[in-house]
């Protein structure tokens, strides 16, 4: 994996990474994915198999109800006046 | 020993062995039936849950995961979480982002992993059951190094409502003990429908009728690459089942060595998306620094706190999904899972059950696991992959002793939603096979 | 010029989509949410059964082929109010697929896709520049409705939209404020590349935000520039879009399977779900089926459904012409009285049999057919109706001519209809005046 792609990946994933990792990451990398060309010559499948086994027409029904108290769920956070807080947007 | 020895002894075994990340702090067992400790990916209403990372420090659920609280309403006394690889990443729990568990049979060796302080809390306290979970052998790895019976059921057998995900497709909560008995006992404890998990919703109900295995099947690729200690403890075991009366054939399957790098694009294509939560808002670590705008201050919160091993997956698991990969990668590793499926459907036709060694080795020294590559870690999990990718119910025994003393155990894999086979050759296996413990001192 | 939209449409379900927790108004931020809406680890969802049967309606209202079987995706991507930082949305095989929709009957708009997803919480802005999040809409169902670029002119966007959100509106129960709270991603192409304004909120800034991208890119290739493929943002108060992402920098969403979630086998649901005919496709229909001008079906259907089936029940039973005469005449014009009035509208039906059987004359109808509907008292009706019809007759007779303009426009009624209005001294109601007149030049064609 070039410089280049891990430096993408890094930045999609939103991971900073040091001139070092990116040597380190990139190498593994390349090893990893090498090996992972066993895939290439894999068989196919036409079956989609989101799951392992079948998971089907699960749902609920629209009836609303609350087990949690919010105050309780929002303990542990970073709030202010109810609202959470988060980084500036610009 | 007792529970209320266990539990005052709570303390200075961990200081050993490190197996919990966070404990109970009580030493009267009050009115409860037995112990259990849980992998530290469960939620926990009373203690501290961080799946072995950094980036959850400080984070206390407000709900119980539905196997915790199944066991408590069965009158089970929780008393640790225990220490994993971070998020489940790593096969010997040495990717711990706090106490790396030491095996009991040697301190200087790991437990396996990623359920490694699982593993190695069942090893050491009797009268204890301990939750583990699988995602690609973080049962059955750990079980065979510390010497004890692991089970991960059939995924959905068990519902995943507070189970911290690695692979959602993967993930499998099961049980780790001592005692083969165990296996039965606690996972018709926590298996079940449970309206909070869709994917609990689908199972058949669990059998116990005690069928037995009359014949398995080795498959050829799972033999290969064994250690001498390995393949010895296996053959006689081989020896033993055919004793017992039960008929071993070699047979060939394929897709088998398809299914590692297949694994690893979807547990961490998965893992991946999974991991994108964790930001520093909400819940864990919220110190970052609020000059920076949001993209800054996500990349500069989760570089912080997320370890090594879990940017690597990140990494690999965000490109192997990513636009022009996808189809290469993430698309063909789905396919490759239905290969395998098939695969175990044909064989299991004719045979009760699979099996394999379950690690190709002994429980490696910690100084031997620092040397090896992030591939040669990969590679190590083969024999535990590809029944984990197939969602089939697989489970670990205890078979042998290296020449270097330390456990050896085999994987039976079987087939979808019939876990009884498995049951009742643990109970059977354990009238013939003697487990040799761990010398325990605090 | 090339404009697709994508349309956001709240789903009125009562509870999230993939959690329990209410839709209603919240007494404060963050108090109707859960592990599940607020991300938290080990929460896992659950999916709203209404969600499904609300998405199944607005494909076969838009003529998409649903798909017999669906399942969801993960859309990875970093921002406050995205609780996961994962959006639960459809991917492949969304609810439906490759419909039709025909812009006032006749400009056929296709229709790419409709899926449905989450929405994300609400940010807002601080002081000292962090946000403030408040995810009480997170895990609000939306319906995203994908058009192809058949769009031509930032008008006609806005008002397909609100032919859109009519037919919706009569086919699920979506919010008053509708047509303000729509949201929308507008992509707009002047030359070669496309332009994509993100998330336009209300039908008039969207016409606004399209109109500003017109004369924006029109004037960067007059002056020999290239648009660059980008991703803007529209400022509603000063009017304008701004750049917010070029190609390149474009987010790698990295679909992927929702796994805990499974499929959903939707053949049956969907075979059992009808839906009423929406307002245009019925204006369509009832011009071409009794041939009548596109413009009377539209008054028919858009004064109220109900007028247009008992049009439809009169031409059944009396043929188009009774339909037309009786029930775009009188019955029509007086169809606001008849609602305060709460008068029964089958009634209607008897005077109409009783005129056609010959019972009552042409004026007894009419009169009896609005006392009816505004309860007014027969006997003084007749007397007034007596007069109106009478200065009405007269000035016919004084200017025969009106017949035969009538004839080639109906707006040669209007003098009629002007005269009558002048010289009654305010004693009849405009409706009643233009039917009075209408009706009287009719009946001597």
């Amino acid at each position: 994996m070039d410089r280049e792609t891990v430096e993408r990946v890094a930045r999609t994933a939103h991971i900073k990474l040091t001139e070092e990792e990116i040597q380190r990451y990139g190498d593994d990398l390349t090893e990893i994915l090498t090996y992972f060309e066993l895939l290439d010559e894999a068989p196919e499948s036409d079956e989609r198999g989101i799951n392992p086994v079948e998971i089907a027409d699960v749902l609920r029904d629209d009836e609303p109800r609350m087990d949690i108290d919010s105050d309780v769920l929002l303990r542990g956070m970073d709030t202010y006046e109810g609202y959470v807080r988060g980084p500036r947007l610009s | 020993m007792s529970m209320k020895s266990t539990l005052e002894n709570l303390e200075s075994v961990n200081s050993k062995y490190f197996m919990f990340h966070a404990k109970t702090s009580d030493t009267d067992p009050g009115d409860a039936k037995f112990l259990f400790s849980a992998k530290d990916n469960l939620t926990s209403k009373d203690m501290e849950t961080c799946a072995g990372s950094r980036i959850l420090e400080g984070y206390f659920p407000a709900f119980d995961a539905t196997a915790i609280a199944k066991m408590r309403e069965a009158g089970g006394k929780l008393i640790g979480k225990t220490n994993m690889d971070e998020f489940g990443f790593g096969t010997f729990s040495t990717n711990s982002g706090f106490e790396v568990p030491r095996n009991p049979y040697d301190l200087e060796r790991a437990c396996g992993g990623s359920s490694g302080g699982s593993a190695c809390a069942a090893a050491v306290f009797e009268d204890h059951v301990s939750l583990g979970v699988s995602t690609g052998g973080s049962i059955c790895c750990p079980a065979s190094f510390c010497g004890v019976y692991g089970i991960a059921p059939t995924y959905g057998r068990v519902s995943r409502y507070g189970l911290i995900d690695y692979g959602n497709s993967l993930d499998k909560i099961g049980v780790l003990s001592a005692r083969a008995g165990d296996l039965r006992k606690y996972i018709n404890v926590i298996a079940g429908r449970d309206e909070r998990d869709p994917t609990s919703c689908v199972q058949p109900e669990l059998r116990n009728e005690g069928r037995r295995m009359r014949s398995v099947a080795v498959p050829r690729e799972g033999v290969e690459g064994l250690s001498k200690d390995v393949e010895s403890a296996f053959n006689a075991a081989l020896d033993e089942l055919r004793r017992m009366g039960i008929e071993v054939e070699m047979v060939d399957m394929p897709s088998l060595k398809y299914a590692m790098p297949a694994y690893y694009v979807l547990a961490t294509s998965e893992a991946s998306t999974n991991l994108a939560r964790y930001v520093g808002m909400r819940y864990g670590h919220q110190d970052g620094d609020y000059s920076l705008k949001f993209d800054d201050f996500f990349s500069d919160v989760r570089s912080r706190y997320f370890g090594d091993e879990a940017k690597r997956r990140i990494l690999l698991g965000t490109f192997t999904r990513m636009a022009g990969y996808s189809d290469r990668y993430y698309s063909k590793a789905r396919q490759v899972r239905q290969v395998v499926i098939q695969d175990y459907k044909r064989v299991l036709k004719d045979h009760d059950a699979v099996l394999a060694p379950t690690m190709p080795f002994t429980a490696p020294r910690f100084d031997d696991i620092s040397k090896m590559s992030a591939l040669d870690n990969y590679k190590a999990d083969y024999l535990t992959v590809p029944a984990n990718i197939a969602g089939t119910p697989h489970m670990s025994v205890p078979c042998g002793y290296g020449s270097d003393g330390m456990p050896i155990g085999m994987q039976f894999v079987a087939d979808h939603w019939d876990e009884d086979v498995l049951f009742t050759m643990a109970e059977e296996w354990d009238k013939e096979f003697e487990i040799r413990k761990p010398e325990v001192s605090a | 010029m090339k404009i697709g939209l994508e349309i956001h449409v709240q789903l009125p379900t009562k509870s999230k989509m993939f959690c329990s927790c209410p839709t209603t108004e919240a007494p404060g931020p963050n108090t109707h949410v859960c592990p599940t809406c607020l991300g938290m680890p080990g929460s896992r969802p659950v999916l709203n059964r209404k969600v499904l049967e609300y998405g199944i309606m607005l494909a076969k209202l838009l003529g998409c082929r649903v798909n017999d079987t669906v399942w969801f995706s993960r859309k990875t991507y970093f921002y406050p109010d995205m609780s996961k930082s994962v959006q639960i949305t459809q991917y492949d095989n969304p609810i439906g697929e490759g419909g039709v929709y025909y812009l006032n009957g006749k400009k056929p708009i296709r229709i790419t896709r409709i899926h449905v997803e989450e929405d994300p919480g609400k940010t807002k802005r601080v002081g000292d520049l962090s946000s403030l999040v408040d995810y009480n809409r997170s895990g609000i169902p939306l319906a995203e409705i994908v058009t192809e670029p058949d769009i031509s002119t930032p008008a006609e966007a806005r008002e397909f939209l609100g032919q859109l959100i009519q037919d919706i509106r009569c086919v699920i129960d979506i919010p008053g404020d509708g047509e303000r709270s729509i949201r929308c991603d507008c992509n707009i192409s002047v030359g070669k590349e496309r332009v994509e304004v993100k998330n336009v909120t209300g039908l008039k800034n969207v016409e606004r935000a399209l109109t500003y991208e017109v004369v924006r890119q029109t004037k960067v290739l007059k002056a020999g520039g290239k648009i660059d493929r980008e991703t803007r943002r529209f400022d509603e108060e000063r009017g304008v879009t701004i750049s917010v992402r070029k190609k390149e920098f474009e987010a790698d969403y990295g679909y992927i399977d929702e796994p805990d979630l499974g499929i959903y086998h939707i053949k049956e649901m969907a075979e059992s779900i009808r839906i009423r005919e929406s307002p245009q496709k019925m204006t369509a229909r009832i011009a071409g089926q009794y041939g009548i001008d596109q413009k009377m079906a539209k008054q028919l259907v858009n004064t109220s459904v109900e007028l247009a089936e008992l049009f439809e029940t009169v031409a059944g039973r009396h043929g188009t012409q009774n339909a037309v005469k009786w029930v775009a005449g009188p019955v029509s014009s007086n169809w606001k009285a008849l609602e305060t009035s709460g008068a029964d509208v089958n009634g209607v039906m008897g005077i109409i049999d009783r005129f056609a059987a010959g019972e009552i004359t042409d004026t007894e109808c009419g009169i009896e057919i609005k006392c009816l509907m505004t309860g007014e008292d027969i006997e003084s009706a007749k007397g007034a109706a007596g007069d109106l019809d009478k200065i009405v007759s007269d000035y016919l007779d004084q200017n025969p001519g009106i017949i035969d303009d009538y004839r080639k426009n109906e707006k040669a009624a209007n003098k009629a209809i002007g005269f009558v209005m002048k010289n009654s001294g305010g004693s009849y109601s405009s409706a009643e005046v233009v039917e009075a007149v209408k009706r009287l030049i009719e009946s001597r064609m």
